[in-house]
């Protein structure tokens, strides 16, 4: 396959950053197709328009989705990249990865298809980038028979659920975020690797509110680990805090004199929710005004810690679409037992309640977080059956209607008009 | 009464076959049998591309099903 004329894309390999032109000339050294992907590409950059097709039929037998179909339409002047299928791979449960598996996945793709790869997607999973139609079946049989390794989510599917690092790593987890994803990714394989509602729906799980996966912005179902008792305190760290004994933030912004370590001013007057005080010595947190928003623990993680009752909070229907704007997820479910020993029951019945509702009730491409915004919020919370609490308001009333259910008034819709006429008769 | 499964799957497959629009939703067999949930639906649309006679068709984003030979781009 021959270099094509690239004026404008090589452009892109004149700034300070490392450049995926480069790796791509790289890559074609091995895989000659990639010529065709940096032509084309120039291409579109002159004409101003992609030349890739929108969508198609690709997949592997017995599944619907994992496989991305990408077909070009000019396949004449590019046939090295005529069809160019992406394949999505379920990452481990926050992507630790043997040094070995991750060469046997690169010799793989190298013998199916570009060598391209896209570690990772947006959703979490490991993306290969660019083969074509015959290569898909071989592949899919190495990769499940010889890897031991499974396609993600596509389409209107349950997508790859992807988690932080959680316990393994990290000492602020309320929760087991690799148990939880893992549990899940099993539980619910028919609905990964086949399409099963309205549109694309995905699960993240992150160990405390610091959100690393940033769940509460990308997924429609975020599970947030949190703690329901008192953040725990310990005093003599708080004043090795303050007589400048540790450095706070674990040292993660020390690459600059900041001056003293400032209590008032770095913790306390940050509270959101101003639910810190210092007594003498003391610090002192009014824990029923905690919003659980991490920042004290994280400015001084040896003084403060999570709570001991941990669980989870449920935020549901965030969405981050180039068109018709990006929203976060709303807390939906305060607090919820996350418990491996029950194989997270409580946490099913809450996904399953909200997808017999949506699937029922949601139009064609429309996301859960959509769905809810049309139908409104109290409607949602009644369907899932929760006790609507403060932090569920968002701003006052605009509507000085009162709706009220059938079962909040006396008699219900049945009682007799004719009764009411005759006491109210003028 | 919801239809029976196979009831339910030729229902799918007729309209699959014979509606204007070449590829549909899985909303869109919802009305074949209004008495079956949205989730046995579905199964039995998933259980018709196994069997070979509709096929997945996927932006990417979103998945549609065709009957076998009417999707878009699909290599005959
Ligand atoms: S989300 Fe919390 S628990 Fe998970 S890695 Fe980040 S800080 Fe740690
Ligand atoms: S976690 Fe946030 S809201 Fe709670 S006490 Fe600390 S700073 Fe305040």
């Amino acid at each position: 396959m021959p270099k094509h004329d690239t004026p404008m894309i090589d452009e892109l390999e004149s700034g300070p950053w490392p450049s995926f032109v480069t790796d791509l000339k790289r890559q074609a050294e091995k895989s000659p197709q990639c010529w065709d992907i940096l032509g084309k590409m120039e291409l579109s950059f002159r004409d101003r328009i992609t030349h890739w097709k929108h969508g198609g039929i690709v997949g592997v037998f017995g599944y619907g989705g994992g496989i991305v179909g990408r077909y070009s339409d000019v396949p004449e002047q590019y046939p090295g990249v005529a069809h160019f299928h992406t394949v999505r791979l379920n990452q481990p449960s926050s992507k630790f990865y043997t040094t070995e598996k991750l060469r046997q996945v690169c010799d793989l793709w190298e013998k199916r298809g570009s060598g391209m790869t896209n570690m990772h997607g947006s959703t979490g999973d490991l993306v290969l980038l660019g083969t074509t139609t015959d290569q898909l079946e071989p592949l899919f049989w190495d990769l499940t028979h010889d890897l031991n390794w499974d396609l993600g989510g596509s389409g209107s599917n349950l997508r790859t659920p992807s988690c932080c690092l959680g316990k393994a790593r990290c000492e602020y987890s309320c929760i087991d975020t690799q148990a939880l994803c893992h549990h899940l990714t099993m539980h619910y394989q028919d609905e990964i690797h086949r399409p099963a509602f309205p549109y694309k729906f995905k699960f993240k799980f992150s160990g405390c509110p610091n959100d690393c996966v940033a769940a509460i912005a990308r997924s429609d179902f975020a599970v947030l680990g949190t703690w329901k008792d008192d953040i725990r305190i310990d005093q003599s760290a708080v004043k090795g805090y303050v007589n400048g004994d540790f450095a706070s933030n674990a040292g993660a912004h020390a690459g600059r004199d900041w001056g003293k370590f400032d209590i008032e001013k770095e913790v306390i007057d940050l509270c959101p929710t101003h639910c810190m005080r210092m007594k003498g010595e003391e610090l002192q947190i009014d824990n029923s005004n905690c919003t659980r928003c991490m920042h004290c623990i994280n400015v001084m993680p040896r003084a403060l810690r999570p709570g001991l009752e941990q669980g989870a909070t449920i935020c549901v229907g965030a969405k981050a679409p180039i068109l018709d704007g990006a929203q976060f997820a709303t807390m939906t479910i305060p607090f919820l037992k996350v418990d491996p020993e029950n194989d997270f029951e409580e946490v099913i019945e809450v996904i399953e309640k909200i997808w017999d509702w949506w699937m029922e009730v949601g139009k064609n491409r429309e996301r859960v977080g959509e769905t809810i915004m049309r139908v409104g919020l109290p409607t949602f919370l009644k369907v899932m059956e929760v006790d609507i609490v403060p932090q569920h308001v968002k701003e006052p009333r605009s509507n000085p209607y009162v709706f009220w259910g059938e079962d909040e008034v006396e008699g219900g819709w049945d009682r007799s008009v004719v009764e009411f006429r005759k006491r109210h008769a003028q | 009464m919801a239809l029976s499964k196979e009831e339910l799957k030729a229902a799918i497959l007729e309209k699959a076959t014979n509606a204007p629009k070449p590829q549909l939703y899985v909303k869109d067999f919802y009305a074949c049998d209004p008495d079956s949930k949205p989730r046995a639906v579905k199964n039995a649309a998933n259980e018709l591309v196994k069997e070979g006679k509709m096929a997945f068709w996927s932006s990417g984003s979103t998945t549609m099903y065709a009957a076998k030979g009417r999707a878009k781009d699909e290599e005959k």
